[in-house]
């Protein structure tokens, strides 16, 4: 490997991008097209029933909206492209020059995005009368681009889940319209408009006084809530559908983990409780009923963030064993690199073992092996601790195991390296979860002191 | 093409395009981050000037700068798109490390501008407050916003000196004397740009009456006349000197700053008239270019070697990793339909490779493992301890824990293995007769012996369930008779169970069944 071994200490590299990555697409999603549609429909609505009520709203409610929008949306977007540099620059090298093209649309697209918006803002005031119907074009040709933005991104996505017919033809057309794109496209326009009808709700009921408005805008977006969370739940099925079933077959364990892996009665229940809630929840609203909505309304908010965590989770884990299917397993090894490996070796291979550590150290090449096989997703001591993982397990046990773990753990990549490099492994493996080996720079797998038998 | 493919190997544009527009897209970048810079540290300035040094209109003018300062940072973030995909791949190596080795503060970019742009969002909206409530928020937007810069000019600097990356990983995330140095005049190089476009982008756009517009030509002045200082450190601070076309574009830079600054004085000189708009764009937008092109042939003289021989070394690998390009692909359509959702699939590959196709412990890894796989025919056990055995694992060898397949999974996989090995149930009866009084010895032997490990009640003792691997509970896990018979009298290899093999055979019959009525009493003695 041609970039150092560098892994967010306790965090681990997943749910780093994670907490970034939800962060945006609550903010993309709801607020940048959902909440901004709201305010282009109440824009048009104050001009078409002559209401000061509805001009209002949308005015006030868009402030807020670019103010978040262009700190926190805009830098956790561009946030997820920084961990994920850092993280795994293989990984993020490769998906930039298969997109080449559609990235570089995507920064003309989400420029353009962002010069509508402040346009549209800033013009709010000046542009009336004769002039309000051209800044409501503004906002249409907003809503527009933040459309395109979505259609693009989303290809990028559908593509580390569907690759489709992309690993044997290495065509970008193939790789972008990929089984999944439109299914996930819609999917995520519905949550967009879920989310947003949520926040729209939210802003009317805390910040409006005129109870006659209030009823009437509650009741509109109620009918808007209601239709965005038939069309998520649609095409949530439709998704799953077209969805490999070797990938499938892994969702519910995303989404529990090993700790509750044995009781996905819970899932259900949770899930469908949830959704209920929201249906309910709607329906309270469609009653214009203030009251309800004021006191439901976070704990909605909150639900519904739970779902979309849930699905960019799901999506996330169970490609599994690859971070490009058909080319680059999880660990940014090339899928046709681990037969290289087990015959030449994986540390042979990486420059940056060979420039900083010091040779024949048996700890300091299993600490190695470590970082360039699992760290991906295994930290040592904070999330998906590799101690917990290997307690109990006999040295010759781990070696067994690691020569399996495709086969065992079928989200698992295999390991890469030789049979000697295997054993150095688990023998580390082994002495880490014993305590007798300790790490001492946990962003490089440094480690501190060696086992016993390794001096 | 396909036939040698890979991804870090290809450039979607030809080399000159590429960095064309790299040139280009940065240029347009690193103008709206002046400008944001630049605006953020003057809107700061006249806030203080305006509280503290008595003078109201400082105030006004610096509500007036902050305005700008939303579009700006948009403008900023969203331009950044273009040069930071175009750098990843026409540097794809020095870039990712130099992030790479500075990792942390590169991740810390994302708290930062966040910070930053909400404290500026916060005081452009509150410049009514009191105003140590402004002070705050514009110190904590000012501080953590010039951070940025500071980072992206360390990144760049690292990638630009690979001779220095191994003595960085060593030393953990610090950068050594001549380096350091050279990155301190490089940002403060940049801090300086931005008071200078900041200014005259105000002095056009902010400013409203001649004390306004003479503040800011005299802060653009002093910034010119800062950048000339700031720019000869920085270049006595290169590592190498820089060639000879490099040097041209940085005089001309020079020159054409000189041009300006001697223009400014004579306006200055004037008193009167205003800057010319027009004059005043073409003057830095000339400054600006010579010196970024002349920072860009610096910049190649080390990305552009360093890349080709990368390029070499990843051509020669990709050829070995070639030939097996169509294998991997095989077996990773092979992988594509296996699924995880039956008993038999989970069977054959979670456990076979131990537990042998047969179930017989003899799986083609049984060999390499001192405590072998369990011969699960041979196994009569209940469905709650079977389960517990699949999420716990047993401590002291190779059998793992199973929690990451889901609950039906492991019911489906326990389902398959008692319809093909009838796991679940009791033993088989013993089927020798065993005499009352090798019975009675057995009894004996059992509660003197057996029981230290085993337990009076067969579920094995406080201290030797903490054995690696610990005794089985008699209560729910058993043997076949002939099974468990052979342990008893050859022990379990590599456990601390011995051999009971010098006892008569009759008792060691009476032990299997003693060991059996403990499933039938459920733990009573």
């Amino acid at each position: 490997m041609e970039f150092p071994i560098f892994q967010m200490p306790y965090l681990g590299n997943g749910m780093t991008i994670a907490l970034d990555a939800v962060l945006h697409v609550v903010i993309s999603h709801g607020l940048a097209i959902g909440a901004v549609s709201m305010v282009v429909v109440g824009e048009y609505l104050g001009q078409r029933r002559a209401s000061e009520d509805w001009e209002c709203f949308a005015r006030d409610f868009l402030h807020l909206i670019v103010v978040l929008t262009t700190s926190i949306g805009a830098v956790t977007g561009v946030g997820i492209w920084l961990i994920t540099s850092a993280l795994a620059p293989r990984g993020i090298g490769s998906l930039l020059r298969v997109f080449f093209w559609p990235w570089f649309i995507e920064w003309a697209v989400f420029t353009a995005e962002v010069v509508i918006v402040l346009l549209y803002y800033y013009t709010w005031k000046s542009w009336t009368g004769e002039r309000k119907k051209p800044h409501l074009r503004l906002g249409l040709g907003y809503v527009a681009a933040a459309l395109c933005s979505a259609l693009l991104i989303t290809g990028i996505l559908s593509f580390m889940l569907t690759p489709d017919g992309w690993p044997w033809n290495k065509s970008l057309w193939s790789g972008f319209f990929n089984p999944s794109y439109l299914p996930q496209f819609i999917l995520r326009l519905g949550m967009a408009y879920f989310l947003g009808t949520l926040f729209s709700v939210t802003y009317l009921v805390f910040t409006r006084r005129d109870g006659n408005f209030r009823k009437e805008a509650l009741a509109f977006f109620s009918k808007l809530a209601l239709f965005s969370l038939a069309v998520t739940f649609l095409s949530t099925i439709w998704y799953f559908m077209v969805v490999p079933s070797a990938f499938k077959t892994h969702s519910l364990y995303a989404v529990m983990t090993s700790r509750f892996s044995q009781q996905p009665e819970l899932f259900w229940t949770i899930t469908i409780g949830s959704a209920l809630f929201l249906l309910l929840f709607w329906l309270a609203a469609l009653r214009r009923s203030v009251l309800s909505v004021r006191i439901l309304v976070i704990p909605a908010i909150i639900v519904t963030i739970l779902f979309v965590t849930q699905f960019e989770r799901v999506r996330e884990f169970i490609r599994g064993p690859y971070l490009m299917p058909g080319y680059m397993y999880s660990n940014q090894v090339l899928l046709e690199e681990e037969p290289l490996f087990a015959k030449e070796g994986m540390l042979p291979n990486s420059y940056w073992y060979n420039a900083t550590t010091e040779p024949d150290n048996p700890v300091s090449r299993g600490a190695f092996l470590f970082a360039l096989n699992c760290s991906a997703c295994h930290t040592i001591g904070g999330i998906n601790n590799i101690m917990n993982r290997v307690r109990g397990r006999t040295a010759d046990g781990l070696y067994v195991i690691l020569g399996h773990t495709q086969d065992m753990v079928p989200f698992m990549p295999p390991f890469s390296g030789t049979d000697q490099e295997r054993r150095t492994m688990a023998d580390f493996l082994f002495h880490l979860a014993n305590g007798t080996i300790k790490i001492g720079v946990p962003s490089r797998f440094t480690p501190l002191n060696g086992g016993p038998e390794h001096e | 093409m396909n036939s040698l493919f890979d991804l870090l190997l290809q450039k979607p544009l030809p080399g000159p395009w590429l960095q064309g527009l790299l040139f280009v897209s940065f240029t347009l970048h690193l103008l709206f981050v002046l400008f944001t810079l630049g605006t953020a540290i003057l809107a700061f300035s006249y806030l203080l000037i305006g509280h503290w040094d008595g003078k109201p209109w400082g105030l006004r003018l610096a509500g007036r700068i902050a305005n700008a300062f939303r579009s700006h940072k948009s403008l900023a973030v969203v331009l950044g798109v273009a040069p930071l995909l175009l750098i990843q791949i026409a540097y794809t190596i020095p870039f990712f490390n130099g992030i790479n080795l500075f990792a942390p503060y590169w991740l810390a970019i994302i708290i930062l501008l966040i910070t930053a742009f909400l404290a500026f969002d916060l005081l452009v909206h509150h410049l009514d407050s009191h105003r140590l409530v402004q002070v705050m928020l514009g110190i904590t937007g000012l501080f953590t916003l010039l951070a940025v810069p500071g980072i992206f000019v360390l990144i760049l600097t690292v990638s630009e000196h690979p001779a220095g990356w191994t003595t960085i990983i060593e030393q953990g995330y610090r950068l050594n004397g001549a380096l350091a140095l050279h990155w301190l005049f490089r940002y403060l190089h940049v801090l300086g740009a931005a008071v200078m476009f900041g200014a005259a982008f105000h002095y056009f756009f902010a400013a409203e009456d001649r004390k306004e517009r003479r503040s800011l030509l005299r802060l653009l002045v002093a910034a010119i006349l800062l950048q000339i200082i700031l720019g000869l450190l920085l270049y006595a601070s290169l590592p190498d000197k820089p060639e000879i076309t490099a040097n041209l574009f940085l005089f001309a830079g020079v020159a054409g700053g000189t041009l300006f600054l001697w223009y400014l004085f004579t306006l200055t000189g004037k008193g009167e008239s205003l800057l010319s708009l027009e004059l005043t764009v073409f003057a830095m937008m000339f400054i600006l270019v010579s010196m970024l092109l002349g920072r860009q042939l610096i910049q190649n003289r080390t990305y552009l070697p360093l890349t080709a021989a990368l390029q070499g070394k990843t051509l020669a690998h990709k050829k070995k990793t070639n030939v097996f390009a169509r294998k991997s692909l095989d077996r990773y359509q092979a992988r594509l339909n296996i699924v995880y959702d039956n008993g038999a699939t989970i069977y054959a590959n979670s456990c076979a490779f131990c537990h042998g196709e047969l179930a017989d412990g003899n799986g083609p890894e049984a060999k390499n493992m001192e405590v072998r796989p369990e011969n699960l025919g041979a196994v009569r056990t209940t469905a709650s301890y079977l389960h517990k055995i699949l999420i716990e694992g047993i401590p002291g060898s190779a059998m793992p824990y199973f929690t990451f397949l889901d609950r039906n999974k492991l019911d489906s996989l326990a389902e398959y293995l008692n319809t093909n090995h009838q796991l679940i149930g009791n033993p088989e009866p013993v089927p020798v007769t065993v005499s009352t009084a090798n019975l009675k010895q057995a009894k004996q032997i059992y509660a003197q012996t057996c029981s230290q490990c085993h337990g009076a009640d067969g579920r094995g003792t406080e201290q030797s369930r903490s054995y690696l691997p610990p005794p089985p509970d008699f209560t729910a896990y058993s043997l076949t008779p002939r099974q468990m018979f052979d342990v008893i009298s050859n022990g379990y290899h590599n456990t601390l169970m011995p051999g009971f093999g010098t006892l008569p055979e009759g008792v060691r019959w009476g032990l299997v069944k003693i060991i059996f009525t403990k499933r039938d009493s459920g733990g009573k003695k």
